[in-house]
């Protein structure tokens, strides 16, 4: 595998700048501290909604017990954002990769970051507000 | 340096990498969509009635497929860490990668037994 040497053959680097060195040393290391961490969140949130409950089971009610424990919002919000931070950090190499006309890559780019960070606030605002009083 | 030499993954690790890569990206869009429809559950009813979709016989295949694509992006994962941060940890890397999609398949298996199970049975509607 050359994922290693990822952050010096990407199209969209300058190996010579300083800063952007910088910047994708921490992505790599980013990409395999949030893999490790999304390992665990990941694979235990799909196991405790399809394997261990049945999907149809997960309605509003079972998702009101499940968060009356701070404990589980804060799970799910950790998965949400290291799930988006990883998987859009990805979806940049992907980009960088196949999209070689600059002007569309940027556009491209500029509006798979707007829709994550409009995700982001969506899915941390669900979060915080769900009341689960009004379970059915 | 030429587009060809940044689009070469690699020989062995060029089937890893595709999959590596095509796994993410799905998974990606499924949490995209995933963020809306679970955004309803201030709307009890919107939610349940979505949700009620989940349990058709099509989207119980389709999250069999976001089963395989999760543990194998997981489990490859892993093994790109281990590559990178302890050099020479994996000695064969052709048949720990043989090994790991194996136990992908092998775990989508049982999942996707697990899954399905309600559909055949009926046990839950
Ligand atoms: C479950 C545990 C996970 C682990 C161990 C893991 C690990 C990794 C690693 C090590 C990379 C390679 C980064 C590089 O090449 O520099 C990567 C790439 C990527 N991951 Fe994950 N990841 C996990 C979960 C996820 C999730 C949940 C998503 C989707 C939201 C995701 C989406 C991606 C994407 C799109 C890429 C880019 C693929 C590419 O460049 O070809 N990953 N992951």
């Amino acid at each position: 595998m050359s994922t290693a040497e990822r952050s010096t053959t990407r199209p969209g680097a300058t190996p010579n700048r300083r800063s952007r060195q910088n910047f994708e040393t921490w992505s790599w290391f980013f990409m395999r501290i949030s893999g490790l961490i999304l390992f665990f969140l990941a694979l235990i949130h799909f196991s405790l909604t399809h394997i261990f409950n049945d999907v149809t089971t997960t309605t509003v009610s079972f998702v009101a017990k499940r968060w009356a424990n701070p404990f589980w919002r804060v799970f799910d919000w950790l998965l949400l954002s290291l799930g988006l931070l990883h998987g859009t950090n990805g979806l940049r190499f992907i980009m960088d990769d196949y999209v070689r006309n600059p002007r569309k890559r940027a556009a491209l780019k500029a509006f798979m970051y707007a829709l994550a960070a409009a995700l982001f606030v969506l899915g941390t605002i669900t979060i915080v507000t769900f009341k689960g009083s009004l379970a059915g | 340096m030429s587009p060809e030499s940044t689009l070469y993954k690699g020989k062995t690790g060029q089937w890893a990498f595709v999959l590596h890569r095509v796994t993410g990206f799905l998974v990606l869009m499924f949490i995209l969509l995933h963020i809306i429809d679970v955004s309803m559950l201030n709307f009890p009813r919107i939610y349940n009635e979505i949700h009620a979709l989940y349990g058709n016989v099509l989207m119980r295949l389709f999250e069999v497929g976001l089963l395989f694509g999760l543990v194998y992006h997981a489990l490859n994962g892993l093994r790109v860490i281990m590559i990178d941060f302890f050099p020479g940890s994996i000695k064969n890397e052709k048949s720990v990668f043989y090994g790991i999609f194996s136990l992908t398949v092998l775990l989508t298996i049982i999942g996707g037994f697990i899954i399905l199970r309600p559909f055949f049975t009926g046990s839950v509607h």
